[in-house]
């Protein structure tokens, strides 16, 4: 069974160039560009993996789905990546360093935008499905 | 002793006093005038201040007493040696209380009188050396009272605040700014201790000096004051040393940068924003390129049209944005040459339906022009092409599918009034609110794949603010919006010429 990624991400270029990569990776991919379609996606696709953009309509609605999904007796078990260019663009670091943060951004990983799709494959085989090889 | 010539005044109406008297005087070097009688040696007398007069105490016309109460009047320390026949005890007393010097009596040999004139020319000499000294003190103490007063209003015309204080850290001196900038309501007086009232920051700063009581370079260092309201202060603190190097105290300049830093602070958000914008479709590029060249879909070419498609809408894209972005940049340097013509609304606003009918034609839309009458307006073609250029291209993209576009002209007293109106998505308040904000996009569902660079709104803006017009937007979620443009009329007289 392919694995099923969810990428929820309201830029049209970054789903339009990583979708068919990954597709031709193998990867089962559902899209969706906002928290709403993201929300419903979530449901009805049960993705082994989400892939999260934290700006979306508002400049932390990615955080709220996240804590979202996170507290669902479905995607408790679910990774969600986020993925955001605030980092560099703003300075911010999204470090989770206290328990208060920890429990409220579940996020289990970040990665900076752009997002080479060659990175992100070898991201997704290492770090998320734990393989050494390509399929 | 007295070297210098004197001048001296002889008034008696015997010719062998006045010219014993001169000849006397006059072989010694000094200067002898003489009056026969009172009301020439008053005349004589007050028209300046001799060194010394030689009074008659008995003339004809009247009496030395008199002349010598008139010379006093006009010169109260002039020195006046009276001569006099009757040498009573009553007269001396008499004339001495009315202010003469001295008074010799007749006959007198040359050995009495020159006795007396030498006296009576070291007095002259001590007066004068007073009243020099008075007059310099006076001199002086004018122009310090001046001087402060200048000093004063200087330090009252300055922008920046000031303030002085003195090595107890006491207050010496301060301007009104330094009392509206630091928000100190109360009143200051000289020599009260004042750093207490000060800001920690400075404080500190002040302290430093203070204590160090050495000649420091000055410190200068911004201040953030706060509350009631935010304000950045540049602070340059420096020690005041007297002329041997001994340190007396320390002044503070205030200067009031938070205008400075809010224009630095949207100034560098644009440039963060720019390069956001800018670095959004760059990376959209070189990702679709890079999955080109890798073939990292398979070897097929066709597989990779619709990337290569997308790059070069995006690069588009770009280049739009970046003649958007010089565009702004040029309207607000002021460097925009606009070459003013008298233009007809109609004449602008048809030809640029009619580039646009190919796109309202695939959107499947509907376009309608009415112009109640000719609208003539002063202004640069191209600038007001891009205005409508901008409402036209928006009012296709946030339309829907067999939607409408409504263009209206019209004239309002002094100015031609053109609408847009799209039946589009329509704009939510806070949509509306931020509409003219550089940038700022509606983000929603709707407008996912609707392309722009969020300056065109803020260029249309720049542009009609440009010829003193106003646009007003209204709009209503789901439904529409209208954008109305208000330019003013070209001079009437001329719009009639033209129709002519």
């Amino acid at each position: 069974m392919n694995k099923k990624i969810l990428m929820i991400d309201d830029d049209v270029d970054l789903v339009q160039l990583i979708k068919p990569v990954l597709e031709k990776e193998g990867y089962q991919v559902a899209a969706a560009f906002d928290s709403r379609e993201g929300w419903d996606l979530f449901q009805s696709f049960a993705p082994d993996v989400i892939l999260m953009d934290l700006a979306m309509e508002h400049f932390d609605s990615g955080f709220v789905l996240c804590h979202k999904i996170k507290n669902s007796d479905q995607g408790k078990n679910t990774p969600i990546i986020m993925m955001t260019a605030a980092g560099h663009e703003t300075g911010i670091r999204f470090s989770t360093q206290t328990a208060e943060e920890r429990r409220w951004i579940r996020a289990d990983d970040y990665l900076d935008k752009p997002i080479r799709p060659r990175d992100l494959l070898a991201y997704l085989r290492e770090k998320v499905f734990h393989q050494s090889d390509a399929h | 002793m007295h070297t210098e010539p004197a001048d001296i005044l002889v008034v008696d109406d015997e010719l062998g006093m006045r010219e014993g008297i001169k000849r006397l005087f006059e072989v010694q070097g000094h200067h002898v005038d003489t009056a026969a009688c009172g009301a020439d040696g008053i005349a004589l007398g007050t028209q300046r201040e001799y060194d010394v007069y030689f009074l008659d105490l008995k003339m004809p016309d009247m009496d030395g007493v008199a002349v010598l109460d008139s010379i006093k009047k006009v010169y109260p320390e002039a020195i006046c040696i009276i001569v006099t026949a009757y040498a009573s005890i009553d007269t001396a007393v008499e004339t001495t209380r009315l202010g003469a010097y001295q008074y010799v009596a007749k006959p007198f040999a040359p050995d009495d009188i020159q006795f007396v004139f030498d006296r009576a020319l070291e007095r002259r000499a001590y007066i004068l050396e007073a009243r020099r000294l008075r007059e310099e003190r006076e001199r002086r103490l004018l122009e310090v009272a001046q001087e402060k007063s200048r000093i004063r209003t200087i330090m009252n015309a300055i922008g920046d605040g000031l303030l002085v204080i003195n090595q107890d850290g006491e207050l010496v001196l301060f301007n009104p700014r330094f009392l509206t900038l630091l928000r100190i309501n109360q009143t200051l007086v000289t020599g009260q201790p004042v750093l207490d009232l000060l800001p920690e920051a400075l404080r500190e700063q002040i302290t430093e000096i203070l204590t160090k009581k050495e000649r420091l370079q000055g410190i200068e260092q911004e201040i953030v004051i706060q509350p009631p309201a935010k304000l950045v202060v540049m602070a340059n603190t420096a020690s005041i040393q007297d002329e041997q190097g001994r340190f007396l105290g320390v002044v503070s300049v205030l200067r009031d940068i938070s205008e400075l830093k809010n224009i630095e602070l949207l100034k560098s958000q644009f440039v963060n924003m720019a390069a956001h914008e800018l670095k959004a479709p760059l990376s959209a590029v070189q990702g679709y390129l890079e999955v080109v060249i890798e073939k990292t879909l398979g070897d097929a070419p066709e597989i990779y049209d619709g990337y290569l498609r997308r790059s070069n809408e995006r690069c588009l894209a770009l280049i739009g944005l970046i003649n958007d972005l010089l565009n702004i940049s040029r309207m607000q340097a002021g460097t925009v040459k606009r070459e003013i013509e008298n233009l007809e609304i109609g004449g602008i606003l048809r030809p640029l339906t009619e580039f646009y009918q190919h796109e309202i034609d695939k959107a499947q839309l509907t376009l309608t022009l009415t112009l109640d009458q000719p609208l003539w307006i002063a202004a640069d073609r191209e600038e007001i092409q891009r205005v409508f250029q901008n409402l036209i291209s928006n009012a296709v993209k946030y339309n829907r599918p067999n939607g409408e576009i409504r263009i209206h002209g019209y004239r309002e007293g002094h100015y031609a009034k053109i609408s847009v109106q799209d039946s589009g998505i329509g704009m939510t308040q806070e949509e509306q609110e931020r509409l003219f904000e550089e940038f700022f996009r509606a983000k929603n569902a709707l407008t996912r794949h609707i392309t722009g660079t969020g300056l065109g709104l803020t260029i249309v803006k720049s542009i009609v603010n440009a010829y003193a017009g106003k646009i007003e937007v209204q709009s209503t979620f789901q439904v529409g919006t209208t954008f109305t443009v208000s330019l003013p009329l070209a001079n009437a007289r001329r719009k009639d010429e033209k129709e002519k």
